[in-house]
């Protein structure tokens, strides 16, 4: 609704102007909800990391040295307590009672709610792919968008192998599209 | 299908994941409900040690307690987290001094206050992120947050 910059937001939030803050939330929730669901958490721990996320945000409210860069600074915190919160799995859960929670996306309950046609066949390709797809697809549809080297950082390779791994795994996408739809007769007017 | 664009296919997936996998009501009730931790006027207390970061490796047992230090301008906090049973936060300030220290978590905050030593402690610490407030006859001081 508003189009107020970045930095008067943060400027106004940090003065105290809770419907900046507000707005500044509805903007970046799906940024960093996108780099947390990376991460092998079950729903408890992913909670605690993106709240952590806004609590060190509202810490630096005031600091941010370049607001027009808040998306980066977003996604490299979550990433940062992510892992914090990893290696503090590891130290207090013994490794026998350690699980890792894989990155589960329900493609049937998912029919249910996604609404468009098109939109349910990529979600259903997607869901059929490795994690490392889905998370640096996640990451590369992200709004507002992270640039591939803030990515690189998130999923910690080179920026070089971004543009080509992106363009393996968007490949494998359509291939498992174009397999759905000959599993599908009833769709074979359609075209 | 084959003839959409890449950015097409981008769109409709970052459609599809809005709903199919939305940030849930609880978690954005807590970014917004974090706004209540907007620094009260008091000074920062950096974090200065923690022994958590130094375990990459995981070498450590998990019985060792957690030592965290914070320093602001003439006064440091320094705590242990243990957590056998119940997570227990025991601290002193340095240099020794009375205060009143009120320990902040998203589920709550507690209050306590030192003994002439400057020592403190608090019980059933909830896991996840924290931060404390110092009050002292002439300082007022907020640690950095830390996750517990």
């Amino acid at each position: 609704m508003s189009e107020d910059s970045v930095a008067e937001l943060l400027v106004r939030a940090a003065e105290g102007d809770r419907r900046a803050w507000d707005a500044i939330v509805s903007r970046y929730e799906r940024l960093v909800w996108s780099v947390v669901r990376g991460f092998p958490f079950d729903d408890g721990t992913r909670h605690d990391v993106f709240q952590t996320v806004w609590l060190r945000l509202v810490e630096h409210c005031g600091r941010i040295r370049e607001p027009e860069r808040l998306a980066g600074w977003l996604a490299t915190t979550a990433r940062n307590e992510a892992i914090r919160a990893l290696q503090q799995r590891r130290r207090e859960v013994p490794s026998e009672f350690r699980f890792d929670l894989p990155d589960r996306v329900n493609p049937e309950a998912a029919d249910v709610l996604i609404e468009g046609e098109s939109e349910r066949a990529v979600f259903r390709a997607f869901a059929e792919l490795p994690e490392d797809c889905r998370h640096l697809l996640r990451l590369v549809c992200a709004d507002p968008p992270l640039d591939y080297r803030t990515i690189a950082e998130l999923v910690g390779r080179p920026v070089g192998s971004i543009g080509p791994t992106f363009g393996r795994c968007i490949k494998r996408m359509r291939q498992i599209m174009e397999r759905h739809r000959g599993l599908k007769p009833s769709n074979g007017g359609s075209r | 299908m084959s003839d959409w664009t890449d950015d097409q296919i981008l769109a409709m997936l970052r459609r599809a994941l809005e709903v199919a996998d939305p940030v849930p009501e609880t978690a954005r009730r807590a970014a917004r409900a974090a706004f209540t931790w907007r620094s009260i006027d008091a000074e920062l207390a950096e974090l200065v040690y923690d022994s958590a970061e130094e375990d990459v490796a995981g070498v450590r047992g998990t019985e060792t307690a957690r030592q965290v230090a914070f320093r602001a301008p003439g006064v440091e906090v320094e705590v242990m987290v243990t957590h056998s049973g119940g997570r227990r936060i025991v601290g002193q300030l340095a240099p020794p001094q009375t205060a009143r220290i009120e320990l902040q978590t998203p589920e709550g905050n507690q209050l306590t206050g030192t003994d002439t030593l400057g020592r403190f402690s608090f019980d059933d610490v909830p896991s996840g992120p924290a931060r404390m407030v110092v009050r002292g006859d002439d300082v007022v001081v907020v640690t950095e947050i830390v996750v517990i």
